[in-house]
């Protein structure tokens, strides 16, 4: 038997069994491919996959509850997936440190190379692209608007020459980041104590977590720039 | 008229032959093709989010779809740099 809450439309219904085991089935393979898997760049890709398995179980559920849990997953995924590519790829460089004999017979370099992107849209178009991404996200607040804003400063970020970022910048998104926490916190905390300010615990909430998130995927941008864009 | 059921049949259909084209697809030996199957499955998924009505959800997957395989072409693209077996 199934515990069905009064709130879920009728037309999901008939849709919870076969999203449910389509999330199982994914999930499945997606978790033997990585078992049988030595490499950790193979590992990584194939994570990926299960994070998908993981929003079809929880968007089966069908109401707001869902897209609430689907958002944060999301985000999460998409840090760590950074945060482990950074790990793999400091670890090759330890690697190949501790045996530079290995290094030498092959034509490997521990700095990364000069990779020119040259596609038209680059220099045409970033700042109309930007603004209209980075406008909307704004518009959306949230987790939402958080990755369409930062998908907007990667794609502004990628598509400008200029090389290097000063420590006062790194220091200054930092900061933005520690500010958004203090109103995500606040708008919970007021959230509590006054319920009747609930709109303006919201607002502070969602424009918390806009600044966090946007401020996160920006830097990834950063991060891209400093290897791909070297003249 | 939208049927959708057939969306969200074939949103399933394409993310289950999308993680089986991932796992054990042709050239999956090369992470640059296995991170391009990743997509066909994000896409199903999509397909399933828009017949339950997800919109925000849609919105956020579709962003960090892009950041996240950017963030791998990075992190495949510095390791063949550095000589590690990928």
């Amino acid at each position: 038997m199934v515990f069905i809450p009064p709130y879920v439309p009728d037309a999901f219904l008939s849709m919870y069994l076969p999203a449910i085991y389509a999330g199982l089935i994914v999930g499945f393979i997606g978790t033997m491919a990585i078992a049988l898997k030595r490499e950790e760049i193979h590992i990584l890709i194939l994570t990926d996959i299960v994070g998908l398995a993981m929003i079809f179980v929880v968007s089966a559920v069908g109401t707001d509850l869902a897209e609430a849990l689907i958002l944060p997953g999301l985000v999460v995924e998409l840090a760590e997936t950074l945060a482990i590519s950074e790990i793999l790829l400091t670890r090759e460089m330890r690697k190949i440190e501790q045996n530079p004999r290995r290094n030498l017979q092959k034509t490997s370099s521990m700095f990364p190379q000069p990779f020119a992107l040259n596609m038209e849209i680059l220099n045409t178009a970033p700042n109309f692209i930007a603004l209209v991404l980075i406008g909307y996200g704004i518009f959306l607040t949230g987790f939402t608007g958080g990755a369409v804003a930062g998908g907007g400063i990667v794609f502004y970020a990628l598509s400008k020459k200029a090389r290097g970022l000063p420590v006062l910048m790194l220091d200054g998104i930092a900061g933005v980041s520690g500010i958004a926490w203090c109103l995500w916190i606040l708008g919970f905390l007021l959230f509590f104590v006054a319920p009747q300010y609930w709109l303006l615990s919201l607002f502070l909430a969602a424009c918390g977590l806009l600044l966090k998130v946007a401020s996160k995927v920006g830097l990834i941008g950063l991060l891209m720039r400093e290897d791909f864009d070297k003249e | 008229m939208i049927s959708v059921p057939l969306f969200f049949y074939f949103g399933i259909f394409l993310a289950i032959v999308g993680s089986l084209a991932t796992a054990w697809g042709p050239g999956v030996n090369d992470p640059i093709v296995r991170t391009f199957n990743t997509e066909v499955a994000s896409i199903g998924v999509c397909l399933v989010l828009l017949c339950y009505n997800h919109v925000l959800a849609l919105l956020t997957l579709l962003a960090t779809t892009v950041v996240i395989s950017l963030i791998l072409f990075r992190a495949i693209i510095r390791l063949e740099e550095m000589g590690a077996d990928v």
